[in-house]
């Protein structure tokens, strides 16, 4: 449980010197802060929550009622940002004249060479639009969506996290839930779907069996035979996405 | 984005909000300034929202009465507070109290100036970048079910489809609001939470680390927009894991633990260093700084299940830190009153 939680803290400290800088300011605060009630609050009770963090007993009691993944969530506790910019501005408060000014940019810069820009996590792109999904998500569910009922479609793993976001009519064989490993959900169909070179005929198989009015794949998606061969048609090429409709008559009944 | 929507959304979370914290003015001399107007109000509403939506999610009702209730609960609190600020307009004013704020150094208008282009930066980029999060196909997908089908947790987010009431979601259904929200003003669930949100979310977060500021430099305050500035680096330079409250703050603010970090958290280190003070002052405390108490624990609940364990975390710790500290073991009731909606939302976890 230790090491457990010794590395939830580490993953949480990430390069680690915010978190240096932080108990740093609790010293120096410790130090030059007489108000009693800003103490409390922000010297002893974090320290109080590190304590409660660190303790194996407590960690393994919240890890029995709660997720182990969100155990970090307590290190919320501690007010990172408003004790170290508080111990900046008191330390900035504290100089005179031009040092004072030195000093407020020796500060941000030391935050800036600490820290890391939240807009360069390779997870934050440009949005393509004012739902922030992809275009193609936008223009795919448009195009696929039938007043007044759901349709189900299957798309590539790295659109499946947006769909239902922008369409809640549009239902899916499988979701995001398949590409978390840890989750261990398997689909044959998501198999095919990420193979290399996708054979039609399994393709055509699975999402008939898993009731898919639609299949959506890359263009590029190398296809060994073909779907028309087993009742698709091509609906429509859109923005590198090739959606091909099932015209199978048993159940491909918008009427319904 | 209607114009007609967008000026919805504006008075959903800008004007009702800040209408009805008038309700709190009796907490402080600080809750007439319009960021903890709007604060008190917000957690207010989340407050009553957590209160009727859960019992509906359980009973499995539909998303309709969630709306006409919630409806009905800021209509009255608007009607209320309208009542009281009449009263507190015919009161006559004792004194003029001169703006110690009006003769500010040009250092210190330049840093506030700072403050705003790094405050307006960020909230430009809430709606230019996008930041691509697994999770908001679970919860944007929530919301977006529940404007769409009326149902509350009882279809498949990921798949579509129904199926059993998913409860312990159910107990923290923030999704449910951004559903509210989009279904009252119009416009796109996914919109509402990717766009409209962080930009109000963000912008109170900043409100709120301004009125601790305040209370920081309570007797020297030409530093408060150094506070500020500082505070806005270390968010903007705070990707330094994937789990800090910086990190959810800005690229996952329509997630509800990232408003239990970025909005109620520091809503309880706000209140809760208001009553230390007023503790260490021997000030009395109003009813109603008890109630904003009770209703920002209440808002954690709807934010996350596990707002609850935290919260009770920091109100416990804090209490008792303080009533050492003080030796006044009084306060350790009230507070722990206060924890009752914690208390009890985390027996219904258990329980279901």
């Amino acid at each position: 449980m230790w090491e457990e939680v010794t590395a939830l803290f580490r993953n949480y400290m990430g390069t680690g010197l915010i978190i240096i800088w932080f108990f740093i300011s609790v010293i120096y605060l410790f130090a030059v802060e007489k108000r009693k009630h800003i103490r409390i609050l922000f010297l002893y009770v974090p320290i109080i929550v590190l304590l409660f963090f660190f303790n194996p007993l407590f960690a393994r009691l919240v890890y029995s009622y709660a997720d182990d993944e969100i155990y970090y969530r307590i290190l919320w506790l501690l007010p990172v940002t408003i004790v170290n910019g508080y111990a900046a501005a008191v330390l900035f408060g504290q100089m005179k004249g031009r040092a004072r000014y030195l000093l407020g940019v020796c500060l941000g810069a030391i935050v800036i060479v600490s820290g890391s820009f939240i807009y360069n996590n390779p997870y934050f792109h440009r949005a393509e639009n004012l739902y922030h999904v992809p275009q193609s998500v936008v223009e795919i569910c448009d195009a696929i969506e039938v007043e007044g009922r759901e349709v189900t479609a299957v798309f590539p793993a790295r659109l499946l996290q947006y769909v239902r976001q922008y369409s809640p009519v549009i239902c899916m064989p499988y979701g995001r839930e398949i590409i978390v490993e840890r989750w261990n959900h398997l689909n044959e169909l998501y198999d095919i779907m990420e193979s290399e070179e996708i054979d039609a005929a399994a393709l055509s198989a699975q999402a008939k069996a898993q009731m898919c009015h639609y299949v959506i794949l890359p263009e590029e998606k190398r296809i060994n035979g073909s779907l028309e061969e087993y009742g698709y048609t091509v609906f429509d090429t859109i923005r590198g996405y090739v959606i091909y409709r099932d015209t199978s008559p048993e159940w491909w009944n918008f009427e319904a | 984005m209607t114009v007609i929507g967008i000026f919805l959304l504006c008075i959903w979370l800008l004007a009702f909000p800040a209408a009805i914290g008038e309700l709190f003015i009796g907490v402080d001399k600080q809750a007439k300034k319009l960021p903890f107007r709007w604060m008190a109000g917000q957690i207010c509403l989340w407050g009553g929202f957590q209160f009727l939506c859960v019992p509906l999610i359980l009973t499995q009702k539909d998303f309709v009465y969630v709306t006409l209730l919630f409806t009905a609960y800021t209509g009255i609190l608007l009607l209320l507070s309208a009542v009281a600020y009449l009263k507190r307009k015919k009161r006559p004013a004792l004194h003029i109290v001169k703006d110690k704020g009006s003769g500010r150094e040009k250092s210190e208008l330049i840093a506030w100036g700072i403050f705003a282009v790094l405050l307006v930066f960020q909230l430009i980029q809430a709606v230019r970048m996008t930041y691509a999060d697994g999770d908001d196909a679970y919860y944007v997908a929530v919301s977006s079910i529940t404007e769409n089908a009326g149902t509350m947790y009882r279809k498949l987010p990921y798949t579509g489809g129904t199926t059993e009431l998913d409860a312990r979601h159910g107990l923290a259904p923030f999704p449910i609001w951004i559903a509210f929200l989009a279904g009252i003003s119009g416009i796109r669930t996914v919109s509402v939470a990717h766009v409209a949100l962080p930009v109000a979310l963000i912008a109170m977060t900043y409100g709120i680390f301004y009125l601790i500021g305040e209370r920081l430099f309570a007797k020297r305050r030409r530093f408060l927009p150094v506070f500020l500035i500082f505070t806005e680096l270390l968010v903007l330079f705070g990707d330094y894991s994937f789990y800090t409250m910086e990190n959810f703050m800005i690229a996952r603010s329509r997630q509800g633990k990232a408003a239990l970090g970025s909005i109620v958290i520091p809503v309880l280190f706000l209140l809760l260093l208001l009553l230390l003070e007023k503790v260490q002052e021997n000030e009395k405390i109003s009813v109603s700084y008890w109630i904003l108490l009770a209703l920002s624990v209440t808002a954690a609940c709807l934010c996350s299940t596990l707002g609850a364990l935290l919260v009770a975390m920091l109100m416990g710790i804090t209490a008792v830190c303080g009533a050492v500290c003080y030796r006044k073991w009084k306060l350790l009731a009230p507070t722990a009153f206060c924890c009752a909606p914690c208390v009890a939302f985390a027996v219904l976890y258990l329980m279901l």
